[in-house]
């Protein structure tokens, strides 16, 4: 499991765990005797418009924050020093230097790219949709991009790690879906 | 007393039918995580026509299931439509049958997305593709007609400012909107828009078809119009079972109705934006998606969830704490299922947040949190509506005893076999694959776990359905 893997479900984990709690502790204190008033409303409106503030808030400052994370912006400043077409068709995946098509069907060339060098995926497919999505060699999900047929989607990344990457598909595509794969290496 | 109306005896089949279809779902379920699990061999045709027809026919009987509800609640207001409800109960019959016929028969196996051009790489029988569109034109028949006919019963009390609950905005309403009018029309205001995306969608599909290769879809256009219809109608059918719950929670609980407030008409309002436009989430790792829809799409998800939540929630809250409550299986079903629903919700909102999404999309993280809002969620709604409208046809009060084996099972069963799904999305497993690659060591692990687990909720399910069943009889020979 990835750092970023672990931390997102020892997050999703912590929360569930506090609010089974909470609700837990609201049952058990039921049943005593009646300590609120009756006109159906519970909380009062500024009590309840305070916590609302506050949680739209913590969402603002969490959505600004990872927004411009997001990866339509990963390395959008630089140009990459590598370009990756890559075009998926039931049930496999073509990866070349070159751009593919009926000259070039790219099946077959082994990809080798260089430690910490930019690399732009020019992500595709020619018949339905596909999922471009990269597993290190722990086999963690580390990035993706959908293969659209007539859409080029552009993944960028900087690969660290040097090792064999593999190439699962993640969009359900037919019969074959769990056996269609592809690698290429980080030197 | 026993209740003999034509919306009550349509009801308790409608609640049967559902039932049935769940208990054979669930079996379906079960059956393709053994697969997983390396229990049972199946081909991938076999494996991927059951995941077909288990994802389509849960969306379909639990979004009925909340508008049984609603249909049948309404008549505490307005002149509640039966007709349209047999309608649509004889169209759903229909296109389910034909659906499990392209799916079991026709082999027809694009998944419950049914992907656009994915339907016309025909590897199933012929027939299949035009008889699967046929079907889904049946149901949204059905559905369009219910959701039109429900809506209009209430326009014809409430003028449509009354039944958004505008008034509430200004100071001293002199009329208060019933909170369960304001959700349901907020939701089939909804649920209409959606329909009518899937009337576009399969019009679309259909052009294409018989066009013999002169017209072709946009795949960018196809996917969008897909997820409008598909998410937006799973999020609605959990809102129609909270119209249910403001309906009947404070009611069985034995405290004073909810009223409707300036905060609850905003949130209400709110949600019906927000939630129209949620489904951008779905369309994250499309990069040529314009940068602008994706922004509002993490941001609408995060909006979505907050209104409608936080108002609920709190509401709920409120009423339990240190308050004298007369608990019995209707309101701890509701109860679980308002907690279910936020858990399955933060598992939503971590994945509907971009760069989390990158790592997580089309994991089996995204079964685990929609299986946690639906699975221990909205069919815990339904289930509570079903629970307590059979102890009405059947003349009986709500009872308190007997209920904690149902409830231990369904807890136990449901939360084992969700936390498999998430420890699978935390695993990087992808979500539909019928076998498990032998790099994720533990997925086939993960899988017969949670197979397990599930048929301890099956279990649960089981004897919720015998003990309805029975009830619903009761309504349904009381004339012979």
């Amino acid at each position: 499991m990835s750092d970023k893997h672990e931390f997102i479900l020892v997050l999703f984990l912590l929360l569930a765990a506090l609010v089974a709690i909470v609700f837990v502790y609201v049952y058990l204190s039921s049943g005593a005797k009646s300590s609120q008033k009756e006109d159906g409303k519970g909380l009062n409106n500024t009590q309840r418009f305070w916590f609302f503030l506050l949680l739209t808030a913590a969402l603002f400052i969490f959505a600004s924050f990872t927004i411009p994370k997001s990866p339509y912006y990963l390395f959008e400043k630089e140009s990459p020093s590598r370009v990756v077409f890559v075009a998926a068709q039931q049930y496999y995946w073509a990866l070349s230097s070159e751009a593919i098509g009926p000259g070039n069907p790219g099946a077959g060339e082994a990809i080798e790219l260089k430690r910490g060098e930019l690399v732009e995926f020019r992500v595709t497919s020619l018949d339905v949709n596909h999922g471009f999505g990269i597993y290190d060699e722990s086999n963690n999900l580390i990035a993706q991009t959908q293969a659209m047929p007539g859409y080029v989607n552009r993944l960028r990344w900087k690969f660290e790690k040097p090792g064999t990457y593999k190439v699962l598909c993640l969009e359900f595509c037919g019969l074959a879906h769990a056996v269609m794969r592809a690698s290429f290496t980080v030197r | 007393m026993m209740e003999r109306t034509t919306l009550a005896r349509t009801t308790s089949i409608w609640i049967i039918a559902i039932l049935l279809l769940f208990i054979l779902s669930v079996v379906l379920g079960i059956i393709m995580r053994l697969s997983q699990g390396g229990v049972i061999s199946q081909s991938p045709v076999v494996f991927y026509s059951q995941m077909t027809t288990h994802g389509f026919t849960m969306i379909g009987i639990w979004f009925v299931a909340g508008m049984v509800g609603v249909n049948y609640l309404m008549q505490r207001y307005v002149s509640a439509p039966v007709k349209s409800n047999i309608f649509a109960l004889l169209f759903t019959i229909i296109g389910v049958v034909l659906l499990w016929v392209t799916t079991f028969v026709g082999k027809f196996h694009t998944g419950w997305t049914f992907l656009y051009p994915l339907p016309f790489k025909i590897a199933w029988a012929g027939w299949a593709t035009p008889l699967f569109f046929v079907s889904l034109t049946i149901l949204g028949v059905g559905w369009l007609v219910w959701s039109v006919s429900l809506l209009m019963a209430i326009f014809k009390k409430y003028s449509i400012t009354r039944a958004l609950a505008w008034q509430h905005f200004g100071k001293n309403p002199s009329f208060e909107t019933p909170p369960f009018i304001l959700i349901t029309v907020i939701t089939l205001i909804g649920v209409i828009t959606c329909l009518l995306a899937a009337v576009l969608l399969i019009v679309l599909f259909f052009a294409e078809y018989f066009s013999s290769g002169t017209f072709v879809n946009d795949p960018l256009l196809m996917k969008n119009l897909t997820y409008f219809f598909g998410h937006t109608i799973a999020n609605e059918m959990l809102y129609l079972g909270l119209a249910t719950l403001y309906e009947l929670f404070p009611e069985v609980s034995g405290r004073p109705k909810w009223k409707t407030t300036w905060y609850v008409a905003l949130a209400w309002n709110c949600t019906l934006v927000f939630i129209l436009t949620a489904f951008f989430h779905h369309m994250y790792m499309d990069f040529v998606q314009p940068e602008s829809f994706q922004i509002v799409g993490q941001v609408a998800s995060y909006l979505a969830s907050l209104p409608a939540a936080v108002v609920t929630v709190f509401s709920v809250l409120t009423l339990i704490y240190r308050n004298s409550i007369r608990w019995s299986l209707t309101n701890v079903l509701y109860f679980m299922g308002v907690a279910g629903w936020v858990i399955g919700g933060l598992g939503a909102v971590i994945d509907a947040t971009i760069t989390n999404n990158l790592v997580l999309h089309n994991t089996l993280w995204v079964p685990a949190h929609f299986h946690t809002y639906n699975a221990m969620g909205n069919v815990l709604f339904s289930l509570a509506f079903f629970n307590w409208a059979a102890n009405r046809f059947a003349g009986i009060g709500e009872s308190g005893g007997a209920n904690r084996l149902k409830i231990a099972l369904l807890l136990v069963g449901g939360t084992g076999f969700l936390l498999m799904f998430y420890l699978g999305g935390a695993y990087s497993i992808p979500r539909r694959f019928n076998i498990y690659p032998m790099e994720f060591s533990l997925a086939a692990s993960f899988a017969r776990i949670a197979a397990v687990f599930a048929a301890v909720y099956l279990a649960a399910v089981l004897i919720f359905f015998w003990d309805i069943l029975r009830k619903c009889l009761k309504l349904l020979t009381y004339s012979r």
